[in-house]
């Protein structure tokens, strides 16, 4: 499997009377991790929206599809009554399944899903109501959900928002995992340490491009010193503990 | 049509008869509420479901309210004023959908808006009708709004029928995309499902489904039954299966309770009454097991 090429060129999004994107242009390699960073209200949920052809925008958005033109997408949170009667299995039959979820799900569909949360560490997790899941588990089955069937590219806006340590580490992996099988990512990440670890490249938004290439290039820009002082001030302690 | 419906009713009739059930089903009036009531119990049963999911509980009364204005219309034009069919379904189909495109160009929330038109639908109704009232019984309010299970004809069950039909066809192959969308209209869009074309579908099976059980349960009961039953199915159950399942069997047991239990224990109750305090006794029960058994206990805040 082989993941696509996505190229944003000349973005512009504008919602009454405000402007939420404007000229974003970059590029985002098959097969690759790209991690979209930027502060809050900087125009990256309504980036990845245009993308998913949610937004009108203008500007030219062109995905070269490798293969099956799958996406998974796994949205910031989900908005639902929590007292719903849904399980977790419920949930995720729904996005994949057409037979209704109330007539039951058939065994290989069943299995599937059961794969799919092993795979985010939620086995034995599927009839919970997903209601009284922890956010940070709920999250984990947000991602699980996007993983059926199986996509060739990964949409992820913000999927480890108020996940513990350990969830962060599945979801990593797993996100790993699909990369290193050939699928593209394309994942808004805060955390710019593990963005510097993960990412094969990174754009920073906020409303235009303001830094955009590789993390070891990018974030040693001069811009960079400007977005992330903290990151760079904690530069040389770093080199200090690796150095010992 | 009247030849197929006289098997069932000919069958419930010889059943009473024969003294195996109670001697009123051998009125055709009891045995058409009967039927109605088995076909009307799954049906609102299971739609319920998804209005309870989808946080739609006022629409049907906003869309029975302005059955009102319909049945107007109708003795306006000339319809019979006993069912005038077109008239309702024509104007609440117009309502229902203006209802939705406000919603969806003013992104206003839905109860808001719901209540804004259930009150306006209702101030329209009951001044047209009264103002056509020189020309028809103005009990014909009440039969709107309370409905009457046993003064059902053939005309009423073919339409009962047709729409039980129509809803069976559009809504069990959309259940899950209907749910999806109003769970994560962004994720929906996602896996390919056409969001506002899904919501205006919804609205128009409900509008239609409102409007056709409206003379036979009434405006008020159409919406009770809708949320009861899926209210008490909600308290007892984790998964879609068995809240589906559970909202059916009660929805179904209420109406079937609603118009036998009156006749045999000649209680001196209306059968639509009857229904829903079938339904909030169903109701009561799930939330007495749901605040006691251990296993439904919550956080209280």
């Amino acid at each position: 499997m082989k993941g696509p090429s996505i190229v944003f060129e000349n973005v512009f999004l504008s919602l009454g009377n405000t402007r939420i994107l404007e000229n974003v242009s970059f590029r985002v390699g098959s097969g690759t991790i790209h991690c979209i960073v930027g502060a809050n209200g900087g125009g990256k949920t309504s980036l990845i929206r245009c993308l998913l052809g949610q937004m009108p925008h203008s500007g030219r958005i062109a995905i070269d599809w490798q293969a099956a033109p799958v996406t998974g997408y796994v949205p910031q949170a989900l908005n639902f009554d929590q007292t719903l009667p849904l399980t977790v299995r419920d949930f995720i039959a729904l996005t994949c399944q057409r037979r209704p979820v109330f007539l039951g799900v058939p065994r290989a569909q069943r299995e599937l899903i059961d794969a799919a949360l092993e795979r985010v560490g939620l086995s034995g997790k599927s009839r919970f109501r997903l209601g009284s899941l922890s956010g940070g588990e709920r999250q984990r089955v947000l991602f699980a959900q996007a993983l059926i069937p199986e996509p060739s590219l990964l949409v992820l806006d913000e999927p480890m928002a108020g996940l513990d340590l350990a969830g962060k580490e599945i979801l990593e992996e797993a996100i790993g995992a699909f990369a290193a099988g050939g699928g593209t990512v394309l994942w808004i990440n805060h955390d710019i340490v593990q963005v510097r670890e993960v990412a094969d490249s990174l754009t920073y938004i906020d409303r235009r491009v303001l830094l955009d290439g590789a993390p070891a290039e990018a974030l040693a820009s001069g811009a960079a010193l400007e977005l992330f002082p903290t990151l760079v001030a904690k530069r040389p302690a770093e080199q200090r503990a690796s150095a010992s | 049509m009247s030849e197929l419906y006289d098997i069932p009713r000919q069958f419930l009739i010889d059943l009473a008869d024969r003294g195996v059930i109670h001697y009123t089903f051998l009125y055709a009036f009891v045995v058409n509420g009967f039927l109605c009531a088995i076909v009307i119990g799954p049906l609102l049963g299971g739609i319920g479901t998804m209005v309870v999911a989808k946080r739609m509980a006022f629409f049907s009364q906003a869309v029975g309210n302005a059955a009102l204005t319909g049945v107007a219309i109708g003795v306006i034009i000339g319809e019979s004023y006993t069912a005038p069919y077109f008239s309702m379904f024509s104007f609440c189909i117009l309502f229902g959908l203006l209802l939705n495109f406000t919603k969806n160009h003013t992104k206003m929330s839905s109860d808001t808006l719901i209540g804004v038109f259930l009150s306006i639908s209702l101030a329209i109704g009951a001044t047209v009708l009264l103002w056509v009232s020189a020309k028809v019984n103005t009990h014909i309010l009440d039969t709107v709004m309370f409905g009457s299970i046993l003064t059902v004809d053939d005309t009423d069950i073919t339409v009962l029928l047709l729409t039980t039909l129509l809803i069976a066809c559009v809504a069990l192959p959309l259940y899950n995309q209907m749910l999806l969308a109003s769970l994560n209209p962004s994720l929906a869009h996602v896996r390919g499902i056409r969001v506002k074309l899904l919501e205006y579908v919804f609205v128009l099976l409900l509008t239609i489904l409102t409007v056709a059980c409206v003379k036979i349960i009434g405006a008020v009961l159409v919406e009770a039954l809708l949320l009861i039953p899926a209210a008490a199915a909600r308290n007892l159950n984790r998964s879609i299966k068995g809240f589906v399942l559970w909202s059916i069997v009660f929805s179904t047991a209420s109406c079937l309770i609603g118009v036998w239990a009156p006749m045999r224990f000649e209680i001196p109750v209306p059968s639509g009454g009857a229904i829903i305090l079938t339904a909030a006794a169903i109701f009561l029960v799930t939330l007495v097991i749901r605040m006691t058994v251990p296993r439904f206990r919550e956080a209280s805040i």
